[in-house]
């Protein structure tokens, strides 16, 4: 196929936290607020005056001080985040807008708390509590939460406008992001797709840790090009496969799953795209911060949900994305130490494979792969299992 | 001494017996070594040999909505 | 056999042996005939030699002086085993019947079967070299602990289908299940109709204390089917009583919580797979110090009662929580009272580890008549402590705090941390959690009260919600006048993992001995007993520069322990 727009540029825009759109962002004289989960809706960090930065370690290798202060038995990305603001990576940040959604990330943005690590005399960093069901209790909690902890406190400090006007416009941009990813990633869908999912990642990556407004056009011009992309002549991959699974944040994984010849068309993970980037809907009678709680809780596939027939949709979305997309199988990835995944991983590889007779491969990984020759042997041998499955059906 | 005594003295002699071998048993905690020689091995041995439901085959379909507005 | 083999036997599992000094000592009747009377002084007891090796077994119980032996045998040991008998038929609610149901319990789980008869030796490990008014008030809290996990598993069993050939007995309908880390106080507004019965409680929990041999099975059945072996041991092995079909079906519904961690949520969709059945989730949100989250969790536990009052079709009862929470709080006093006495004196009569586990089994289970039993035993005792300036610990060098959670298969570490070193362990964490009064006067004062109960559970306490919780640390320290930290540090637990340089940083910057003492809950393979030992007893002598009180507790091997 031939080279997608801008794809290079947005690629090398994710080799740093603190990129040239960030810097740029920053010159302008919005504040760069970071988060680490989907439950800190981005929407409302980027408000107009700030923008929001998704935070990420790229090119991480060994984090060594991190690892003093965390051990070696917690998470990597959060780890790595920490090594990363230590090293002085996340200087540019102008409040962190914490959650408490899962123990290590958590634990990281408390270190921002307690130590003088980010070097910004402004800077503060605010948890939000995020509650645990979608119920009309949890959406008016967190709603709540969502006024006090981050809107309250981005006017209070920073004299943002939290107005609903405001929120209507920060909406209607999110809103057109989401628009434009959806239509960039529903091409995955076709039968012989126009994008892969390297470039898809990247993509989606970039809208999570750049200013919207400096990549919106960039956005555009990447969806009208893939309207007339024609994929290549002869396949090049094997099998469709969805990723799902815990934090993922590295193109070069899913580039390792496509050399491997597993297409990945569909993105199930903490950054990816499903659910994620669905427009958020305004309801009569409602007010824009109102349809934002409501919107990240009734979205959210997160394995922290607890209800009873919130836990059993989870699977459902699964069978029913796998169905959308036409993949062959799904690819379960969970970071190491990831508590919640580590179960939801379990069971979906029990469940998924036998009650909706999708096959399943269970990978276990770090932040930062060094373990690519394994994957790279599991990813093969899945990719053949799955052609050697249909080749049987052919033949009955 | 009469019966009654007699009686007495007997039933009391088989309390201190049986408090004598109780005491025994406490002191050189045969009980103890019971249980870890003989009791546990043995049961190990059943219920390592028990039949038990394969539970991963428990269906696992959506659920009626039975706490959203609690 | 042969005789050889039968005097070896004989050797191994009876004969205290001498060392050549002991043999050569000229006999001192006068002494002999004090020990015999009083029992040994602290520095001369050498419990260590007392171990049948490997086993944890004693070649003979300690002989404490005559007093305190036939206070044991008759006042622990007989009174103890007499009440495991008596117990079954007075909760099983069917008399001697009720035998049956617990023969049938111990033939079907193996959590009770390999466990129960085991107790008598929980209790001599946390009563190692204890005397007076020490070990008579420890023990009665063991009491409490046996005759309420009587109560419970009597319960599970008399209502169990698995027990009935798959028939639903009367009972089942009459239970809740719910986490063990859910508070029994939950339940106190149905306690007329209903009974509620942690889920864990009893097959995973209390049993790893008295038996760690079983839990083993349910961590590696839990990871044969594909977990990872490094999420919290304590889900996994919960996790695994399912895949084994290990768990009583005693109830038609369940409610569960995300306390206190990550992996508790995540356990969530495994109980509900395995379960099949009404499940309500009544999780309590993180950021608790936070005055506008008050309201959601409330409503959470409105949720609740409100899903009983459907399931089960019973109305909810204030009369019946008042007077529950009322009795309740009377054992909140008390517990109070005991850390006034702990943080200020010398007198508190209890040893770390009845302390730690009565605390986290009464206020976890919620009020029942046992526990005020046992605490009218044991404040008579305390008052006499402290009445009569009796210094229960005479041998106390350092006086330590327990933070972090703690091994489960080792909870009697401190009892042999006195008895080796003199560190007495004053007060834990888990202690201190819950610490709040349940206000009656009125619904909305209850429900308030409730809620910050709840959110203040085990662990979640003080690992979550913020880092100044679990830095607290330092104050309790100055609170109850402590010398030393055993930091507790749960190799698995992601939330202590997180903040663990901190922690290092801070006992520098404020010079405090702090022992990192390893572990993995309830799964010894880890880390094991003896590694435990030797890293206090490396800390002890390398960096403090002392002896050991009782040298032949250095170095034992209890690898097959219970």
């Amino acid at each position: 196929m031939k080279d997608l727009v801008h794809i290079f540029e947005f690629e090398d825009l994710l080799q740093e936290a603190a990129n040239p759109l960030v810097k740029k962002g920053r010159d302008e004289g919005l504040k760069a607020l970071g988060y680490t989960c989907y439950f800190m809706p981005e929407v409302l960090l980027d408000l107009p005056g700030c923008f929001s930065v998704r935070l990420r370690a790229p090119r991480s290798t060994s984090p060594e001080m991190a690892t003093y202060y965390m051990t070696n038995r917690t998470c990597m990305y959060g780890r790595c985040l920490l090594e990363r603001a230590l090293e002085g990576g996340f200087n540019f940040l102008d409040a962190q807008m914490a959650t408490e959604t899962c123990t290590v990330t958590c634990r990281f943005q408390e270190h921002l708390q307690l130590m003088d690590v980010i070097h910004n005399p402004d800077f503060f960093c605010e948890f939000t509590d995020v509650p645990f069901k979608k119920n009309t209790n949890s959406i008016e909690h967190y709603e709540q939460q969502l006024k006090v902890h981050v809107l309250d406190k981005l006017h209070e400090k920073f004299g943002i406008d939290t107005s609903d006007e405001a929120l209507l416009k920060a909406i209607e941009q999110h809103n057109e992001v989401c628009r434009l990813i959806q239509e960039i990633g529903s091409y995955r869908k076709l039968k012989n797709p126009t994008i892969t999912g390297w470039e898809f990642s990247i993509i989606m990556l970039t809208t999570l840790t750049c200013p919207k407004h400096l990549i919106i056009d960039k956005l555009r011009d990447i969806a009208e090009q893939l309207k007339t992309r024609e994929p290549d002549v002869k396949k090049n991959y094997r099998v469709k496969v969805l990723l799902t699974g815990s934090e993922e944040d590295d193109p070069d994984f899913i580039k390792l799953i496509e050399e491997c010849g597993a297409l990945v068309v569909a993105d199930r993970h903490c950054y990816g795209s499903l659910p994620g980037r669905e427009e958020i809907v305004v309801k009569e009678g409602e007010t824009p911060l109102r349809a934002i709680a409501r919107h990240y809780l009734e979205t959210s596939m997160c394995p922290r949900f607890m209800e009873q027939h919130v836990m059993r949709e989870r699977k459902q979305y699964l069978a029913d994305l796998a169905k959308e997309y036409d993949v062959d199988g799904i690819i379960i990835s969970q970071m190491k130490f990831c508590e919640y995944w580590s179960y939801e991983r379990t069971i979906d590889t029990l469940i998924i494979p036998r009650d909706f007779g999708i096959p399943v491969c269970s990978i276990e990984k770090e932040y930062v792969n060094n373990a690519v020759g394994q994957l790279r042997t599991r990813f093969q041998a899945f990719v053949e299992s799955i052609e050697l499955k249909n080749l049987r059906k052919e033949g009955a | 001494m009469n019966k009654l005594t007699k009686f007495f003295f007997k039933i009391f002699g088989i309390f201190a017996v049986i408090y004598g071998i109780l005491f025994a048993v406490f002191y050189f905690d045969l009980d103890g070594k019971f249980l870890f020689y003989i009791w546990e091995p043995m049961m190990i041995k059943h219920y390592d040999n028990m039949k038990r439901k394969d539970n991963t085959l428990t269906p696992y379909t959506k659920k009626e909505n039975v706490s959203e507005d609690f | 056999m042969k005789l050889s083999e039968i005097k070896d036997t004989y050797r191994k599992l009876f004969v205290v042996e001498k060392s050549p000094e002991e043999k050569n000592k000229p006999k001192d009747l006068k002494k002999e005939l004090k020990d015999f009377w009083y029992g040994k002084p602290h520095e001369e007891r050498n419990l260590g030699k007392l171990y049948v090796d490997g086993t944890g077994l004693y070649k003979h119980r300690e002989w404490r002086g005559v007093k305190d032996t036939m206070y044991y045998f008759n006042m622990i040991w007989l009174y103890n085993y007499a009440h495991m008998v008596t117990d079954i038929m007075k909760y099983g609610g069917e008399g001697p019947k009720s035998l049956v149901d617990f023969a049938k319990g111990t033939f079907r789980y193996r959590w009770m079967g390999q466990t129960y008869l085991s107790v008598m030796h929980w209790f001599d490990r946390g009563l190692e070299g204890m005397r007076g008014d020490a070990l008579a008030a420890s023990a009665w809290h063991y009491r409490g602990m046996v005759s309420e996990t009587i109560r419970q598993f009597m319960c599970m069993f008399a209502s169990d289908k698995k027990l009935h050939g798959g028939k639903t007995p009367e009972r089942w309908n009459k239970n809740i299940a719910h986490n063990e880390t859910v508070s029994g106080n939950i339940f106190y507004p149905f306690r007329k109709d209903l009974e509620d019965v942690a889920l864990e409680m009893i097959p995973y929990f209390v049993s790893v204390h008295v038996n760690n041999h079983t839990v083993l099975n349910y961590i590696d059945a839990a990871q044969s089917i594909g977990l990872p072996a490094d999420p919290c041991p304590m889900c996994q092995a919960e996790y695994g009583l399912f895949v084994l079909d290990d768990y009583p079906d005693y109830a038609p519904t369940m409610v569960t919580s995300n306390e206190a961690c990550d992996g508790s949520v995540a356990t969530s969709v495994l109980q509900d797979w395995f379960l099949n059945r009404p499940l309500y989730a009544m999780p309590q949100p993180m950021r608790y110090d936070d005055p506008l989250v008050q309201e959601h969790c409330q409503k959470e536990i409105e949720g609740c009662w409100k899903f009983i009052e459907e399931q089960y079709g019973v109305k909810f009862d204030w009369d019946e929580y008042v007077k529950w929470a009322k009795s309740f709080n009377k054992l909140t006093e008390f517990e109070w009272e005991k850390w006034d006495v702990a943080a200020n004196t010398k007198y508190y009569p209890i040893n770390g580890v009845a302390q730690a586990l009565y605390r986290i089994y009464y206020s976890q289970d919620g009020d029942r008549p046992i526990w005020h039993e046992m605490d009218e035993h044991v404040k008579r005792i305390m008052n006499k402590t402290v009445k009569n300036k009796i210094e229960t610990f005479p041998k106390t060098r350092h006086r330590a705090i327990a933070w972090s959670c703690a091994p489960l298969y080792y909870s009697n570490w401190c009892t042999w941390a006195y008895n080796c070193w003199g560190i007495n362990c004053v007060i834990n964490m888990d202690s201190l959690m819950f610490d709040q009064y349940l206000r009656t006067d009125t619904y909305e004062h209850a429900l308030e009260d409730l809620s910050w109960f709840n959110e203040k559970a085990p662990m979640r306490a003080m690992a979550v919600g913020g880092h100044e919780h679990i830095l607290s640390l330092f104050d309790y320290m100055e609170r109850f006048n402590c010398d030393m930290v055993i930091m507790y540090d749960q190799l698995q637990c992601k939330g202590m993992q997180g903040i663990h340089g901190v922690f290092e940083d801070e006992f520098r910057k404020r010079n405090i001995h702090a022992i990192w003492v390893p572990h993995a809950l309830p799964d010894k393979r880890t880390v094991s007993r003896k590694e435990i030992r030797r890293i206090i007893n490396d800390y002890m002598t390398t960096v403090m520069r002392e002896t050991p009180l009782d040298p032949s507790l250095l170095d034992f091997d209890d690898d097959q322990s219970w």
